[in-house]
């Protein structure tokens, strides 16, 4: 390029996407859900009715429902290693 | 497996964010927006549809997704010498903040890395939201395009050793709805070194410090956090103190303490404190009796609508040289003046909105209990959460800078030279 | 007949600057000790005597030539701004800011060089002369001629399209209604909050929507920026000088939005006050900071007694004056309040009673501050008086603005002014 200059990138590289590959069920039959609660206004009362819905229309053996203190913050560490440990599905929210 | 459920309007934050992760294929399932407004009768029938999608997403778990792919990443850029050129590419590149930059060269950024004896590379810290990695280099690199001169490094990396520790909550305050944005104060001798303002006009515009320290570190938080107004920064309106918020505290004129040194550090070390906060209130109080100042204050300070309130969190308040003198000479140490106004501030719960004192009371059930309309809300835990600084110049003026809630300011040493 | 002004220590510099500029530099000038409000009545008699000694010696003895401070205005006249010739290698940016910071051209941030080519750019965008004199701007009474807009344009990082929008603020802000003067130069962190409205802001960019208040966006950010400019360059107001700002406000880089007219339930801002919706506008307010109102009230009467407690603050200037307060609704807020069948104006007036304040909330002196100001209008104030935050309930100002969320902004003003709405001229460019 005819006057140009060299300069230093501000930006830092963002991650290019899938370093993680999503594990994906076969099926909801007998598997265990979690939620957590952020906190946002209705996402108890969808929890609640999502949770009636996984056990009767798609027969998933059991939900555990945890949540957090308030939404900027993370789940407590015991709570994410719980539902972990315990789940097959785990379900969050993000938005207003 | 995980699901994250997102209200259509956030749909582009949970995405870019869950790339930032190493995740981009993270199931996303979306529901209206605004979700909260929803009626309790309605939430059923969305409830199926959201059951529904996630078993789709097993009956699609051969089919591939599509992976955020951002652009090729070089550490150095050709770009044109003209400064109106470079100034359009910064416009549509959203390298700058919106306003003219000076282009970092080599030669400026060196110049600018020779004021620190840490390599180039070291890696500061990891800035969320987009967990972008904040070398020397790269905060250099930002201090340059802001307009900082080349001292100015070692308050940025003090800065960004701040932001990054978790009390500050880097990720809430850059991902939120709530006009959050980060406020720098600069203690010990280095704020004279640097002609960082303290006095007249020091939260407003004119000295280059200031205003140069305080947008070098927004550029760092969008360039390195990836933190893009209307893309992972979901600030609904934001505010003026995104652009530049950094001053000195006037040490000399206080009465009391200083910042650094009331949080364990030596009056000859230097510092910088991050502030998570949420606005600017102007107090004009005539009052020259103290316990009438303060009770001004206090009544100030609350109000329904705060993220204060109901996280319990942690209030600012700069006052102005009269003021502090009043107080002082009324005998109140600074540790009183906070006392006087955790107090004075207790705030009935029926001033907020029902809906706001149901998340109260989920919020603070731990620290305070069963929360009724009748309960009086202390603004934070402890008085000893509420910080003062003594700035500004004369005039019978204290400034209430609300904090955004969820987040803790972080002091750290400033690297000597 | 002859003048003196008594000034406290503090603000000498505010007042040899403003006499000069009003072209009497000789201006006597008395000095007592700052801050002058705190002493007792018996230090005020005694300070007094020695006062009177100072104004007979002042103005019975012959002039005393001064040393005013080195202030120099950056236009002297309206012949034209003078050129200069600069030495730029090895680089025009680096060397053109530092002669402006070394003139305090700036505001301490970067800033585009004020190139013959460039300033021209800005001056093509407008039929006006070079050296039309658009208005005299307090405190300094400097010259806004055409020209000088357009050079403190370039300096900000305007594009040239901005500059009709920037003609019709400086026409704004000098208006007597916004009071100019005293926004300048008080020790309250007054700042100039430009509002647009009107196709112009689409076909400019300028945001209404996501960080409307803050930064990212050119438009918003280098419009705002270039009448801060024009307020130190042009009318004088430096920080610490005629600028008596105690801790000033970040709005004073820059603060400039649109209006969100498209999620807007009602008219927007320039309609109401009487504006074709194809006429762009500028609106200028004196603005003293921004408070974030996070409310997940879904209930209109609600939302409005949260903002109403929100607007009641005892350290206030508006209630103290009776001043127009600012509300920046966001959409979802405003689809509450409309979706229960009130229009902006039933708002304002619910809001207007929903913030009433009692007196005896204020401190003594403040009390006194606004029983000079209010007793006309409010008659007999004591404690129990209830206080509206504006004379009337037309005075609180709306707009809708921001993106998704459940947040409003209050955004305080300064006591003694009143925004001015003026369009944008359309045979500009």
């Amino acid at each position: 390029m005819a006057n140009s200059i060299l300069i230093h990138n501000p930006r830092a590289p963002f991650s290019q996407g899938s370093g993680l590959k999503a594990s994906v069920l076969d099926h909801l039959a007998g598997k265990v859900v979690g939620f957590i609660d952020n906190t946002k206004p209705n996402f108890n009362h969808l929890m609640d009715d999502l949770a009636v819905t996984l056990l009767e229309d798609y027969q998933v053996r059991s939900v555990i429902k945890r949540g957090k203190r308030v939404q900027s913050i993370p789940a407590p560490s015991a709570v994410v290693d719980e539902l972990v440990a315990e789940c097959d599905l785990v379900i969050t929210g993000s938005g207003d | 497996m995980a699901v994250t459920v997102c209200s259509t309007a956030f749909e582009v934050l949970g995405r870019r964010q869950a790339a930032s992760l190493g995740c981009a294929e993270l199931p996303i399932v979306l529901v209206p927006h605004p979700f909260g407004s929803i009626s309790r009768s309605a939430l059923p029938k969305i409830a199926k549809e959201v059951a529904a999608q996630i078993a789709n997403l097993m009956a699609e778990k051969n089919t591939s997704r599509a992976s955020t792919v951002l652009v090729d990443h070089c550490e150095m850029l050709n770009v044109s010498s003209d400064v109106e050129i470079f100034h359009r590419l910064c416009i549509e590149q959203k390298l700058s903040d919106g306003l003219p930059v000076i282009p970092p060269t080599p030669e400026r950024v060196q110049k600018m890395l020779a004021q620190s004896a840490r390599k180039p590379e070291e890696v500061i810290a990891r800035l969320a939201p987009a967990f972008g990695d904040a070398t020397v280099a790269r905060i250099a690199t930002n201090a340059v395009m802001a307009g900082c001169t080349p001292q100015c490094l070692n308050v940025l990396i003090a800065a960004v050793e701040a932001i990054a520790c978790p009390e500050f909550n880097l990720q809430g305050i850059q991902a939120t709805t709530n006009p959050a944005a980060v406020w720098l104060v600069v203690n010990g001798p280095i704020a004279s070194a640097l002609g960082v303002n303290g006095g007249a006009n020091c939260l407003g515009q004119g000295v280059s410090a200031n205003v140069t320290i305080g947008r070098a570190l927004r550029l760092i938080m969008q360039n390195i956090g990836g933190a893009f107004p209307g893309d992972m920064d979901r600030a609904t309106h934001g505010q003026p103190g995104k652009i530049s918020l950094c001053c000195a505290e006037n040490e000399s004129v206080s009465p009391w303490i200083s910042l650094h040194v009331e949080r364990g550090l030596s009056t000859e070390t230097s510092s910088v404190t991050a502030v998570g906060f949420s606005g600017t209130l102007n107090m004009n109080i005539h009052s020259k009796n103290a316990h009438e100042i303060l009770r001004s204050i206090a009544d100030a300070m609350a109000h329904g609508p705060s993220n204060d309130y109901w996280c319990g969190g942690e209030p600012w308040i700069v006052i102005s040289p009269e003021h502090a003198q009043i107080l002082s000479e009324a005998g109140l140490s600074k540790n009183e003046v906070k006392q006087h106004l955790w107090e004075g501030s207790k705030m009935s719960a029926s001033r907020m909105a029902d809906k706001d004192l149901e998340r109260t009371r989920r919020t603070r059930r731990e620290e305070l209990g069963e929360i009724t309309a009748h309960t009086k809300l202390s603004i934070s835990r402890s008085a000893s959460d509420i910080g003062i600084l003594v700035a500004g110049g004369e005039g019978t003026h204290s400034v209430y800078i609300p904090g955004f809630g969820n987040s803790r300011s972080v002091t750290r040493a400033v690297d000597a030279i | 007949m002859v003048a003196v002004e008594i000034c406290s220590s503090a603000f000498v510099n505010l007042g040899r600057s403003q006499a000069r500029a009003l072209g009497y530099e000789n201006l006597p000038i008395a000095v007592v000790p700052h801050p002058f409000g705190t002493v007792d009545r018996q230090i005020v008699r005694q300070f007094a005597e020695k006062c009177a000694c100072d104004i007979v010696a002042l103005v019975c003895l012959p002039p005393v030539t001064e040393t005013l401070e080195d202030y120099q205005p950056i236009i002297e006249d309206v012949q034209g701004a003078a050129e200069l010739t600069i030495e730029h290698a090895p680089n025009l940016m680096i060397a053109f800011n530092r002669l402006c910071r070394d003139r305090f051209w700036s505001d301490g941030l970067p800033v585009m060089p004020t190139t013959r080519e460039a300033v021209s750019a800005m001056l093509a965008q407008t039929k006006r002369p070079p050296q039309q004199v658009v208005a005299r701007l307090a405190p300094g009474f400097g010259v806004a001629t055409v020209e000088c807009i357009a050079i403190n344009a370039v300096l900000a990082g305007c594009d040239p399209e901005y500059m009709p929008i920037l003609l019709a603020a400086v026409e704004a802000m000098a208006t007597q209604r916004f009071n100019l003067q005293s926004i300048q130069s008080t020790t309250n962190p007054a700042a100039v909050w430009l509002i647009v409205n009107g196709p112009i802001v689409e076909r400019l960019g300028i945001n209404g929507k996501f960080n409307c208040l803050g930064e990212g966006v050119w438009a918003n950010a280098t419009l705002g920026r270039a009448l801060r400019l024009i307020l130190r360059n042009v009318s004088g107001a430096l920080p610490g000088e005629m600028d008596r700002a105690t801790q000033g406000q970040p709005a004073k880089y820059s603060f400039c939005c649109a209006e969100n007219e498209g999620e807007s339930p009602w008219e927007p801002l320039h309609v109401e006050r009487g504006f074709s919706s194809e006429q762009s506008t500028v609106t200028v307010v004196g603005a003293e900071g921004t408070m974030n109102m996070c409310t997940l009230v879904k209930e209109a009467d609600e939302l409005i007694r949260v903002i109403g407690s929100t607007f009641r603050h005892p350290t206030s200037n508006e209630y103290v004056h009776g001043a127009e307060p600012w509300l920046v609704l966001c959409p979802e807020h405003a689809d509450i309040l409309h979706e229960a069948g009130y229009t902006k104006s039933e708002v304002k007036r619910r809001l207007w009673e929903a913030s009433k304040m009692q007196a005896s909330e204020l401190s003594k002196e403040d009390m006194s501050r606004l029983q000079s100001s209010r007793t006309t209008e409010l008659g007999v104030i004591g404690a129990d008086t209830l206080l509206p935050i504006s004379h009337h309930y037309e005075d609180i100002s709306i707009i809708v603005a921001g993106g998704s969320g459940a947040h409003s902004v209050y955004v305080p003003c300064f006591g003694n002014t009143r925004s001015v709405t003026v369009a944008i001229a359309s045979d500009e460019n």
